[in-house]
């Protein structure tokens, strides 16, 4: 039996919900500091919309009688209570992961913590959502955080962006006041990447507009948050993307079978297609795509599969499998940016890993040339990173791995880095540049070394560390001036 | 080709994923097998990832000895039937001292019987990865678990400083004495387990079904009564109720409900109208405060 064939209506809390198959998954991340009624909301959102049970209905009741917070009846922040004891153990900064789901849709929130010093639990957490929640007190509007909030969730790759402008009932359900926060976030927004985005006017303390259209707000005709959460497409996927299959493991097994396994991370691929593995270019055509429930025809995005092809490549896990027209750069050298996740900072004797979709190449060198303001969104000449940092930097790679830049193919564009004394993650980030061919001295590369800075730039400096920290700021100057105008640059002090 | 409903069928290919990245990155994984529904769905998803091949670890089942009768033989059957590597491990120690879950309390019994035992047999084995049916949906600490958890030496879990994960990226890269737990059904709920169960037809074991069988109520909970070493309370007798499980354990630890589901389409039916959370029947779980986060720190998967 399917499970669309169930159709009992069964009451889960104060919304009837109809147990029918469920629709598509929704990634969803939810962001704002603890003033900004983050808990409440999303306690609201999961009271209201089923993905509480009794015996949590029950706890929370008891504990709101306790605390008579607000003089209301529940309150709906402490059905995250499960996360507040181990706040008291100091970890509530990390994301927790809560379900639910409606008629419609699966549901995953990530919650994130929204302040400045999380903010690299914050772009771990964005990392995995389709959507963002970004959430502002109605009294206060946008503040800085919320820009930061947004820089993040651009940064990561999030393409939809709801603000929900909380708390409406204490500025009196003022629609003046909305709007001027809906116009200064719209201005915000549009320095950013994003697709779409949307503002909603609720109060998540008496629900109005979360799961429950609010009467107290007749100004505002949009859809409630539910709403537009079972509505909105998650998927911001290009038209006609290439095909790309970082390959995972070959599996082998009796009867000569040869199959690379990975999951397609853009595009798609069909039995008879010409693929080609991008580092070596060597090409082949696909012959099956293996499944124990049968063989498919098609593989898309997001499908974990195993590709058999009519010819052997001489190919292991890293490789990238791309349609043959349009493929990945063999890149030795990027430019990324990225988020500082480690307590430890950059260093850059240190040993580090590059690990993208599947491949684990070794760094030769790094140099970090900027840190990113979060109020400007502005680029400031720097050499050091460190823990919640954003920085730009550019890494030479010990031999060419195959990648995309970020801003075209999400999948193969991003990448962690790792420590190579203990294994550890200690930096996230998106490929923006990239190029194919070892750099090399006079090619096309300007390496920026002690002498020459000495001999004119930096002609007026001493030894002091004074003058040390100013010898290293005009070199980082120098190269965002000259990488602004397209010239490759090496620092080497 | 399976009728997968579409977030089914993201989840399922997230978890074969997650599969090969770590069979890909550790040198010795191994799954536990704990025999109920999520490692099940586990399992099959381990031989949906290396099809045509087999799995390329064996299955680890830590038994306490406490486990029902029906879920031997199902454990049994299913290594046989998959011609899969099946350990066994008990911690005999603990056996020759007699930690029972009559006479001590649930949280040195578990401690003795499950952590101390798997941390022996992980160690015995010496793997270093080891696949987990937990989900995050289960409890309030494994909300915040990584899909690779890292253990320092000692297996212990360290929750301030597990490892970010960001994208589809994981790091598998072990520093010195560090071992995992893999998560491959992290972003699963309840729900979805059983309608994986139903959709892909996965055998389970029939005491997740409901039937007439020998009860005694304690502190409001329902004990189904599997052999002859249960201490009745003066007075009391098994009476035959018709009840199945939600979760499986031991069986003077897990809680029966009472139910008339007893097909796949019903307990489907009854679970997504669920009016009460899964481990509410687990009374390991409500030992002490924060109860599943001390079994993490010491070990426990």
């Amino acid at each position: 039996m399917h499970v669309a064939a169930l159709r009992d209506e069964v009451s889960v809390g104060p919304r009837t919900v109809r147990a029918t198959q469920a629709g598509a998954l929704v990634k969803l991340l939810t962001c704002g500091s603890v003033d900004d009624g983050k808990s409440t909301l999303i306690g609201r959102l999961l009271w209201d919309a089923a993905g509480v049970t009794d015996d949590q209905r029950a706890a929370v009741a008891l504990a709101s009688q306790n605390r008579a917070v607000n003089g209301e009846k529940i309150d709906f922040s402490l059905l995250l209570d499960g996360l507040q004891a181990e706040r008291e153990q100091g970890i509530t900064i990390d994301i927790a992961w809560r379900y639910f789901e409606t008629p419609g849709r699966r549901f995953i929130i990530i919650d994130s913590p929204g302040h400045e010093q999380y903010t690299r639990n914050m772009a771990t957490g964005a990392s995995h959502a389709d959507i963002a929640i970004l959430l502002v007190d109605a009294r206060h509007g946008a503040k800085r955080q919320t820009r930061r909030h947004a820089a993040i969730c651009d940064l990561v790759g999030i393409k939809k962006v709801v603000l929900a402008v909380n708390k409406m009932d204490a500025v009196g359900w003022s629609e003046a006041r909305y709007r001027d926060i809906e116009r200064d976030f719209l201005a915000m927004a549009g320095s950013f990447n994003f697709a779409q985005v949307m503002t909603i006017p609720v109060a998540a303390l008496t629900g109005d507009n979360v799961v429950y259209r609010s009467t107290a707000m007749p100004w505002y005709a949009g859809p409630t948050l539910l709403d537009y959460l079972e509505a909105v497409d998650p998927v911001a996927e290009l038209v006609d993307a290439p095909f790309r299959l970082p390959v995972q493991l070959v599996l082998r097994a009796a009867g000569d079978f040869r199959g690379y396994a990975g999951t397609v991370t853009s595009g798609r691929i069909k039995v008879g297609d010409r693929i080609v593995d991008a580092r070596s270019g060597l090409g082949a055509t696909l012959r099956r795509i293996a499944s124990m429930d049968g063989d498919m025809p098609v593989a898309s995005k997001g499908d974990a599969v195993t590709l058999v092809l009519d010819t052997d490549l001489d190919i292991s896990r890293g490789a990238v499998l791309s349609e043959t027209a349009r493929r990945p750069v063999n890149a030795d050298v990027i430019e990324a940016r990225l988020v500082w996740l480690s307590e430890t900072p950059f260093d850059p004797e240190a040993g580090y890993l590059l690990r993208t979709a599947t491949d684990l190449t070794p760094v030769t060198s790094m140099s970090v040339s900027a840190l990113v303001d979060f109020e400007t969104l502005a680029s400031t000449p720097a050499h050091a990173c460190g823990v919640n940092d954003i920085a730009d930097c550019r890494v030479l790679l010990g031999r060419a791995t195959a990648i995309d830049l970020f801003r075209d193919l999400p999948g193969t564009g991003n990448f962690v880095l790792v420590s190579a004394i203990d294994g550890a993650t200690v930096a996230g980030g998106v490929i923006t540049w990239a190029q194919a061919g070892a750099p090399a001295v006079g090619d096309n590369v300007l390496v920026l070394n002690r002498a020459l800075l000495a001999r004119g730039v930096c002609a007026d400096l001493g030894d002091s560390p004074a003058d040390e920290a100013e010898f290293n700021r005009r070199a980082q100057e120098v190269a965002v001036l000259l990488r602004s105008a397209g010239v490759p640059v090496l620092i080497e002090l | 080709m399976t009728a997968l409903t579409s977030h089914l069928k993201l989840l399922e290919a997230e978890s074969i994923h997650i599969f090969r990245e770590a069979a890909a990155q550790f040198r010795a994984p191994v799954l536990l097998y704990s025999v109920g529904k999520d490692s099940t769905v586990l399992l099959h998803l381990a031989r949906k990832t290396f099809w045509p091949a087999k799995p390329p670890f064996p299955l680890l089942h830590v038994d306490t000895t406490w486990k029902f009768p029906e879920m031997i033989a199902f454990r049994d059957r299913t290594a046989r039937d998959f011609g899969l590597d099946l350990i066994v491990h008990t911690n005999h120690d603990g056996l020759a001292r007699n930690i029972n879950p009559f006479d001590h309390p649930p949280s040195v019994y578990t401690d003795v019987m499950k952590t101390v035992a798997l941390r022996q047999a992980l160690d015995t084995g010496g793997f270093d990865a080891a696949f987990g049916g937990a989900r995050r949906d289960e409890e309030g600490s494994r909300a915040k678990e990584r899909v690779f958890s890292f253990r320092s030496a000692g297996h212990r879990w360290e929750p301030r400083r597990q490892r970010p994960e960001m994208w589809q990226l994981l790091n598998g890269r072990l520093g010195k004495g560090e071992t995992v737990r893999v998560f491959p059904l992290s972003n699963w709920t309840e729900g979805d387990v059983w309608r994986y169960i139903q959709l892909e037809k996965l055998d389970v074991v029939p005491l997740y079904f409901a039937a007439e069988r020998p009860v005694v109520s304690r502190n409001g909970q329902l004990l189904v009564v599997a052999d002859e070493r249960m201490r009745f309370e003066p007075g009391k007798r098994p009476v035959l109720r018709k009840v199945r499980f939600r979760t499986l354990g031991c069986w003077p630890l897990t809680a029966a409900i009472e139910s008339d589901a007893d097909d796949i389409e019903s307990v489907v039916e009854e679970t997504l109208a669920a009016r009460v959370s899964e481990r509410a029947g687990r009374l390991i779980d409500h030992d002490t405060a924060g109860a599943m986060e001390m079994k993490k720190r010491e070990g426990y998967f």
